[in-house]
C-alpha cells in the first residue's frame, strides 16, 4: 500500500487529498471514540463550510462562464468538464489546506495515532496468498491492492462501530470481544457485512 | 478458548454452518495479521494495546470478508477468476469502500507513471 513517507513530493498533494476524505475529524479532543469516515467527513466538512465552499466554486464557475460566453457555444461545451475539474481541484486544495491546519494542531498522542492510521496496512503477500488459496489461480496486483484497501476500510468500520457500542455501554477502551461481536451484529443488520449464507428475510 | 494450531495450511472451511461468527471455530489457523491489526486498531481509535482476543476476532472477520468477496467475485464476470472490475462492482453500494478503491487504483496508476517517467529520465541521461 502506498506509504506516505515514501511518496515523492510531487505526488504528495494527490495522496493527501484522497486520504483527506478518510481522515477522522477530531475536534482537538483526545482520542474521541467517534472517528468519522469518508462519507461522514465529506458531509461534515461540507455542512460546516457550505457557504464558503459554494462561494468559491461559484466564483470559479463565474470566472469560467465569463470566458465561455465570449466564445462560441461549442467552446462553452468544451469548457464544461474543465470547469468541473477546476472546481474539484479547488475543493481538493481547500481540503488539503484544512488537513494541514488540522494536523499541525495535533498533540503528540494524536500524531501517533494518525500516523498509525495512515501507515498501517495488510501485508500484500499474505492477502495475495489468501486470495490465491481460494481461487486456485493467480490474481493480478491490482486485485491485491483493491482487496487490502477495502479490508482496511472494513476493519475500520468494525472498530468504529465497536467503539460506539463501548461508549454506549458506558465502558472504556480497550475494546473487548463483546463490543466487537455487538458491532458485527449491528453491521450485519445494516447489511454492511457480506453474508451469502443467510437467505433473505428468513425470520419474518 | 482452545486454539488448535495444527496446520499452517490455509484451507478455508467456510463455516460452522452458522454465520461464522463463532470465534472458537476459527482458531485453528496461524495468526496472519496480528501485528498489523494491532497498529490498525490503535489508528482507528482503540487503546494502544488492544486485547489479543479482540485482535483475533477482527482477524477472523477480515479473513471471512476477504473470503466472501473472493467467492462472490469468482461467481460474477469471468467465472473462476477474480478481477478488479468484479470487486468494484461488488462494493458499488458501499460509498466508503467504493471511493477508497477508486482512489487506490488511481494513485497506483499515477505512481506507475511517475516511476516510469523517472526511470526513463534516468536511462536517457
Amino acid at each position: 500500500m502506498a506509504d506516505p513517507a515514501r511518496i515523492k513530493p510531487e505526488v504528495k498533494p494527490e495522496r493527501t487529498s484522497s486520504a483527506n476524505e478518510e481522515h477522522p475529524k477530531s475536534d482537538g479532543a483526545d482520542d474521541g471514540p467517534a472517528t468519522s469516515k469518508p462519507a461522514d467527513v465529506n458531509k461534515e466538512s461540507s455542512s460546516q463550510d457550505p457557504a464558503k465552499q459554494e462561494e468559491k466554486s461559484d466564483m470559479a464557475a463565474g470566472e469560467d462562464e465569463e470566458e465561455g460566453t465570449s466564445d462560441q457555444a461549442s467552446k462553452r461545451l468544451k469548457l464544461e468538464p474543465e470547469k468541473k475539474k477546476e472546481r474539484r481541484q479547488k475543493v481538493d486544495e481547500d481540503e488539503i489546506q484544512k488537513m494541514q491546519v488540522l494536523v499541525s494542531s495535533f498533540s503528540e498522542e494524536q500524531l501517533n495515532r494518525y500516523e498509525m492510521y495512515r501507515r498501517s496496512a495488510f501485508p500484500k503477500a499474505a492477502i495475495k496468498r489468501l486470495i490465491q488459496s481460494i481461487t486456485g489461480s493467480s490474481v493480478s496486483q491490482n486485485v491485491v491492492i483493491a482487496m487490502s484497501g477495502i479490508s482496511k476500510v472494513f476493519a475500520g468500520e468494525i472498530v468504529e462501530e465497536a467503539l460506539d457500542v463501548c461508549e454506549k455501554w458506558g465502558e472504556t477502551p480497550p475494546l473487548q470481544p463483546k463490543h466487537m461481536r455487538e458491532a458485527v451484529r449491528r453491521l450485519k443488520s445494516r447489511a454492511q457485512i457480506p453474508n451469502t449464507n443467510a437467505s433473505c428475510c428468513s425470520w419474518l | 478458548m482452545a486454539e488448535d494450531e495444527d496446520e499452517a495450511g490455509y484451507d478455508e472451511e467456510l463455516d460452522d454452518g452458522s454465520g461464522g461468527m463463532d470465534v472458537g471455530g476459527h482458531g485453528r489457523r496461524k495468526r496472519l495479521f496480528s501485528k498489523e491489526l494491532r497498529c490498525m486498531m490503535y489508528g482507528f481509535g482503540d487503546d494502544q494495546n488492544p486485547y489479543t482476543e479482540s485482535v483475533d476476532i477482527l482477524e477472523d472477520l477480515v479473513i471471512e470478508f476477504v473470503t466472501e468477496m473472493t467467492h462472490k467475485a469468482m461467481s460474477i464476470g469471468r467465472q473462476g477468476r477474480v478481477q478488479v472490475e468484479d470487486i468494484v462492482f461488488l462494493i458499488r453500494k458501499d460509498p466508503r469502500k467504493f471511493a477508497r478503491v477508486k482512489d487506490l487504483l488511481t494513485m497506483n496508476e499515477e505512481l506507475k507513471r511517475a516511476r516510469k517517467a523517472f526511470d526513463e529520465a534516468n536511462y536517457g541521461s
